[in-house]
């Protein structure tokens, strides 16, 4: 039970922060001197990426700590972080390409950083859905972990190769304005996410870890009296 | 790890008739390629380099998902495991299909200079260029294919995984034949050349050190 | 004030609607698996 507090209580203050963040992002913070009010885009967008990036260090850790020690706790909290990590990133796309519109006037761009994000997107939804056609619990651990290892060295890789491949026309980056009316709901919704993101793993891998052990040991049939 | 090589030799021997099929499956999709880009010649010859590595990477998945029938039918995997080294096996699976998928590559050559009319400018540039592109796809797609056969939706689950993760290698390949068609004025051939090198040696030795968790767990 | 975007809010709308309807079925899906796997056990 005191878990579930634990878990219940990261939530909430993940939620309240969140919510008062985008209150300060949406309506106290002013418009971007360039970017108008769609910078306040940023105020979401930059929180999921940096959470994303955190879930999939977290994911390539667990993964790795799972070869390593052979423990099924690392195994669950890898699944857990495989399934947010996907959403965050998947969540980045979107909120990207509403902010690509119009700023750059197109929703997507090669830009290398966008790219890559993409291509994570595409790696780690593939071991997700890998995960769900196997099985046996120790090859879906296992091999899940051997795949996350792969795609995450990958991932510098890909982002050399892009930026190389689009080097021709590359595109302007976000513009740095410091103001702190505008880095405080940036920050207070990246501890939000943080704590929502810390709750949201927790839960994710007890329901991971439970689905292991029906999956080991499945409930036997009662017996009609 | 010869014993091993022989092995996979004769399979692929045994397997030849699996072996002009994908040589036709690959020329079938340079024909798709061609028809959905439209009959504008120029255009043809500038995607040449692209639809050559598409049509490699397109047949891969199969050659590469054969590559462990023989083992996943019958349990013979098992066995092998018992005999030899995961990482051995992995490698010598790998090399044969390295070598599969570059003589793949060589065939097609002459077909796409046919059919878009490319000039095969610097051959010995080309002939690199497919060597070291196709070793960049066999390490990770052989690994793949050993963790796909023996999931449920094998044949989802390899490209799924596998093309996200040879992205760089496409990107590299496409990059330096591109270079090797229509001249090279800026001298990066060299650069695409060692970023594949790289990716190679990545995953050579990643995918090698890796393989026991795919070979023996399960 | 030249040079700045004007308007655009349709999409700040949209991506703080997006992401807020997406973690809410996330965090609604969680709760209801968990609550499955709770009462299986």
């Amino acid at each position: 039970m005191t878990r579930q507090r634990v878990a219940a209580a990261f939530a909430l203050v993940g939620l309240g922060l969140l919510s008062w963040g985008s209150y300060l992002g949406l309506w106290v913070a002013p418009p971007d001197r360039y970017m108008g009010d769609v910078q306040r885009i940023m105020y979401v967008h930059v929180p999921t990426a940096w959470l994303a990036l955190v879930v999939f260090t977290l994911a390539f850790v667990y993964a790795l700590l799972f070869l390593i020690r052979r423990t099924w706790r690392w195994d669950a909290l890898h699944e857990a972080t495989l399934e947010i990590g996907v959403l965050y990133t998947a969540l980045l796309c979107i909120q990207g390409a509403l902010w690509g519109k119009p700023t750059w006037g197109v929703y997507w761009a090669w830009d290398p950083r966008l790219t890559t994000v993409a291509v994570m997107l595409l790696s780690f939804a593939g071991i997700l859905s890998l995960r769900h056609f196997l099985d046996d619990p120790l090859r879906r651990a296992s091999w899940s972990a051997t795949a996350t290892i792969l795609a995450s060295a990958n991932v510098p890789v890909v982002y050399y190769s892009v930026r190389w491949w689009n080097s021709l026309h590359q595109l302007q980056s976000t513009p740095k304005t410091v103001n702190s009316a505008m880095v405080e709901p940036l920050r207070i919704n990246a501890f939000g996410l943080l704590a929502l993101t810390i709750a949201l793993i927790m839960i994710r891998s007890w329901i991971a870890e439970a689905r292991r052990r029906r999956d080991l040991a499945p409930p036997l049939p009662e017996i009609e009296a | 790890m010869m014993a091993l090589l022989h092995k996979e030799f004769l399979l692929a021997w045994r397997g030849r008739a699996r072996v002009a099929a994908s040589l036709t499956f690959a020329a079938a999709t340079l024909l798709m390629f061609s028809f959905s880009a439209g009959a504008d010649g120029r255009l043809l010859q500038r995607l040449a380099p692209g639809f050559l590595w598409l049509a490699i990477l397109l047949a891969s998945t199969l050659t590469l998902q054969a590559s462990f029938d023989a083992e996943t039918q019958d349990g013979a995997l098992d066995g092998l495991i018992l005999s030899a080294s995961a990482a051995s096996i992995f490698y010598a699976k790998a090399l044969t299909n390295w070598l599969f998928l570059a003589a793949l590559g060589f065939v097609l050559l002459p077909l796409i200079a046919a059919l878009f009319d490319a000039q095969l400018g610097a051959l010995d540039r080309l002939m690199s260029v497919l060597l070291l592109g196709t070793a960049g796809l066999a390490a990770p797609g052989t690994l793949y294919a050993a963790l796909a056969g023996r999931s449920r939706a094998a044949g989802l689950m390899l490209p799924l995984l596998y093309f996200p993760l040879v992205i760089p290698a496409l990107v590299s390949s496409v990059k330096a034949s591109e270079l090797a068609f229509f001249g090279d004025p800026m001298n990066q051939w060299g650069g695409w050349m060692s970023l594949l090198l790289a990716f190679c040696l990545i995953f050579w030795s990643l995918c090698g050190a890796l393989s026991t968790a795919i070979l023996e767990d399960g | 004030m030249t040079g700045m975007i004007q308007g655009g809010w349709e999409f700040v709308w949209a991506a703080y609607g997006i992401t807020g309807v997406a973690m809410g079925i996330y965090i609604a899906s969680l709760w209801i698996r968990w609550k499955a796997e709770d009462k299986s056990e």
